[in-house]
């Protein structure tokens, strides 16, 4: 009746352990889970309250839309998901996805994309393009002699954030920067530097550039537009610092070890590009609505209600992150697994399944 | 015929596998064991080991087939049961397993009406003090040079950490050398003076046991008849300690609570952080009310902390006068030091030190001493609850 067992928080990209409570078959609360070597039982209120995910706003059965969307057996669903797929040329298919889902997933999704032979696919990248460099870890940020931030990552990753304050007490000096005026990072920083655009990060960036050597690492949680990274990049790269992008979503990083990184503006185009699109665990309305309403046929696969579900032609309802195995690689590369741990509401499925079903239909073979 | 009159006993399972596998003759799990085949319980709640010996978990059992997974000790699993129970658990006929700490917290739940007395049983357990699975990992590295994974038993006796290899070997540390160090138990349980769950039904332990039997103190009358019928029904044997066995067991208590009012001298006193270092750490809140959250003690429905005219709109870290001034001056009376507060802080906030020393001026105050006083704290505000 009562169980209390570990999973991975689905918060942010820093990858803190929790533990959830689980009654009846349903999760009501969290517990600190101090055993896991990330947060030691620590969770900021997002992480504490990432339970709630399992309960709110859930799709639970297939639905097309006819008229309206209905509620149909997951048979109709797939089947006019795959006919539809199948009736269009790999050009005119798009396949998006988010940082959200599992690894299994993104491995799923590659394998159906390439043997449609579908190039119109990635993931939602949020601020950072793909990279390919060693990042810091947790503890070489918390052992670190300097650290330079760039953003509000005491606010916004507090787990990330705690690494600092513990270098900072063991001595490291702190620099941040930011758009505003005043950030939680930046009153617990030796230094803190206020800047107009990004772009003045890369002119004042070349002025802490001395004070880094290889026992320091630069954190950079805040950045907009994504170009910027590239630049920024190019300039921490000349010192010896480590470097940590803080990513936004859980498996971000994985996403980005399996598909192309799309931006603000290759969504877009991608979008504009295709007719058929294929959404899984992603909410494209909410950034580029206008796009979407152009497309002839979308596809959803995910757990939430959300504004492309509603507007979508199929919708097929997956499972949230503690109702599934798989991985999430944290955005220091580490890859931990998560383990199935309630069942997912009325006729939700595992994603994987869905996909290779799916593929089944569409005669691929994977 | 052995007679239930002394106040102290030794016991042990009459089940041949509970007695091997459990801790001391495996009594605890016994009388566990007599609760729910009797259905005098609807469930157990203890500790079980998860992915490693540095992994405790709460588990509830309902069924006694179980049992003996929960059997063998966890000092590396710092949890706290009582808010799991008022807040999960209220409706069920429970057995616990209980540090002093969560007896503590169980007795003031008891007092503001969160849990019922009549409905749980509190089995407790002596203890020393726990560790952060974390920084047992570190300590055995550094200290015992060992991979923390070879780790498959620990125990501590005789003021030593002592670990047990998967090659059955064992390796101690002094844990006063560990806590000089920095490691060691958590800074709670240095200066954690309630040793023995004197506000539990029963105290059990190894303090004064002879090898294969668990000491047990009865302290209240449902523990007196817990362990009498679990006897008759031939769920233990028990037989009376020698005079020696009882003066060892209190020498061992004298010895630890000595030494946890040293502690408290040292880091509620002479090394109690001055004011200049209290703006630093308030300076890093994010008001994610963990601290709260994980308290046992803090069950309102409707928090002052969330109270509107508490907060200021422009505000980055909480002001520590409406936030932590509030909280305290509502819970600091009735602080256990589970240090609960302080394990779960994103910003490693020293939040129990502040609670323990002002629960500590109050009780020199009152007399008033939080979860173990049948009373509630005199300055109790009927406004809470």
């Amino acid at each position: 009746m009562l169980k209390i067992a570990h999973t991975i928080c689905p918060s942010c990209s820093v990858g803190c352990g929790v533990n959830l409570i689980i009654k009846n078959q349903e999760a009501v609360g969290t517990y600190p889970y101090k055993r896991h070597p990330i947060n030691q039982g620590k969770n900021c209120k997002k992480g504490r309250d990432s339970f709630h995910l399992l309960n709110e706003n859930r799709l639970k059965t297939p639905l097309i839309k006819k008229g309206g969307l209905e509620q149909v057996s997951w048979e109709e669903a797939l089947d006019t998901a795959s006919s539809q797929m199948k009736s269009y040329t790999p050009n005119e298919i798009g396949i998006i996805t988010s940082g959200n889902c599992t690894n299994q997933e993104y491995e799923t999704l590659k394998k159906i994309a390439e043997s449609l032979g579908v190039e119109n696919i990635g993931y939602n990248a949020g601020a950072f393009p793909s990279f390919d460099f060693e990042t810091a870890t947790l503890d070489e940020v918390e052992n670190s002699s300097t650290i330079l931030i760039l953003g509000d990552v005491l606010k916004e990753n507090p787990l990330l954030g705690r690494r600092v304050i513990l270098a900072h007490e063991k001595g490291a000096k702190i620099i941040s920067v930011d758009l505003v005026q005043k950030t939680l990072t930046g009153i617990n920083s030796d230094e803190y530097i206020q800047i107009g655009s990004m772009s003045e990060f890369s002119e004042i960036g070349k002025t802490i550039l001395p004070k880094l050597n290889e026992s320091s690492t630069v954190l950079i949680e805040n950045l907009e537009p994504i170009e910027e990274f590239e630049n920024i990049l190019k300039i921490f790269q000349e010192s010896d610092a480590k470097i940590l992008p803080v990513m936004e979503e859980c498996n971000s990083r994985g996403a980005m070890n399996h598909l192309p990184a799309l931006s603000k503006n290759d969504l877009k185009e991608l979008l504009e590009k295709v007719k058929l699109l294929y959404v899984v665990g992603d909410d494209p309305a909410s950034y580029q609505i206008e796009s979407l309403k152009n497309l002839n046929f979308i596809i959803t696969e995910g757990c939430f209600v959300n504004e492309t579900a509603l507007m979508s032609d199929v919708v097929l309802p997956g499972s949230c992150w503690a109702e599934k195995s798989g991985s999430f690689t944290s955005t220091t590369g580490e890859t931990q697994n998560i383990s199935k741990i309630v069942e997912a509401p009325g006729d939700a499925r595992d994603d994987v399944s869905i996909m290779i079903e799916l593929a089944e239909k569409i005669g691929l073979e994977l | 015929m052995y007679k239930m009159e002394p106040q102290f006993l030794l016991a042990k399972a009459k089940d041949e596998e509970i007695a091997t596998k459990g801790e001391c003759g495996g009594a605890v799990s016994a009388l566990f064991k007599y609760l729910l085949d009797q259905e005098l319980v609807d469930g157990v709640l203890t500790l079980t080991r998860g992915d490693d010996v540095y992994d405790g978990i709460p588990t509830l059992l309902e069924t006694s087939d179980d049992i003996i997974e929960t059997c063998g000790s966890l000092h590396c699993a710092p949890t706290m049961f009582g808010d799991l129970i008022s807040k999960q658990l209220a409706d069920m006929r429970l057995a616990v397993s209980v540090k002093p700490c969560d007896a503590m917290a169980i007795k003031e739940l008891e007092k503001r009406h969160q849990i019922d007395s009549d409905t749980i049983y509190k089995v407790g357990l002596n203890c020393g003090g726990t560790v952060m699975p974390i920084t047992a990992r570190k300590m055995i590295e550094m200290f015992y040079d060992v991979d923390p994974k070879e780790v498959v038993a620990e125990e501590i006796d005789k003021g030593k950490f002592i670990i047990e290899l998967s090659d059955g070997t064992h390796k101690a540390v002094e844990i006063d050398e560990l806590e000089e160090k920095g490691f060691g138990r958590r800074g709670n349980c240095q200066r954690c003076e309630l040793k023995i769950p004197r506000n539990a039904d029963l105290a059990c332990g190894n303090w004064g046991a002879e090898s294969g039997w668990t000491f047990i103190e009865v302290v209240t009358e449902k523990g007196k008849e817990l362990v009498e019928n679990a006897r008759k029904n031939g769920y233990i044997v028990v037989k009376t300690p020698s005079d020696k066995a009882i003066a060892i067991r209190e020498k061992i208590e004298g010895v630890m609570i000595k030494l946890a009012r040293k502690f408290q001298d040292k880091y509620l006193e002479e090394n109690y952080p001055a004011q200049d270092n209290w703006d630093e750490y308030w300076n890093r809140c994010i008001k994610c009310y963990a601290c709260r959250d994980v308290c046992p003690l803090c069950f309102c429905k409707e928090c002052d902390l969330e109270k509107e005219f508490y907060a200021d709109e422009n505000e980055i870290a909480p002001d520590p006068l409406t936030f932590q001034g509030v909280r305290l001056s509502h819970m600091s009376f009735s602080c256990v030091n589970c240090g609960q507060c302080e394990d779960v802080c994103p910003m490693e906030i020293p939040l129990a030190r502040i609670y323990h020393r002002m629960q500590k001026k109050y009780r020199d105050e009152t007399g008033f001493i939080a979860g173990v006083s049948e009373e509630l704290p005199p300055l109790y505000s009927p406004e809470k609850g």
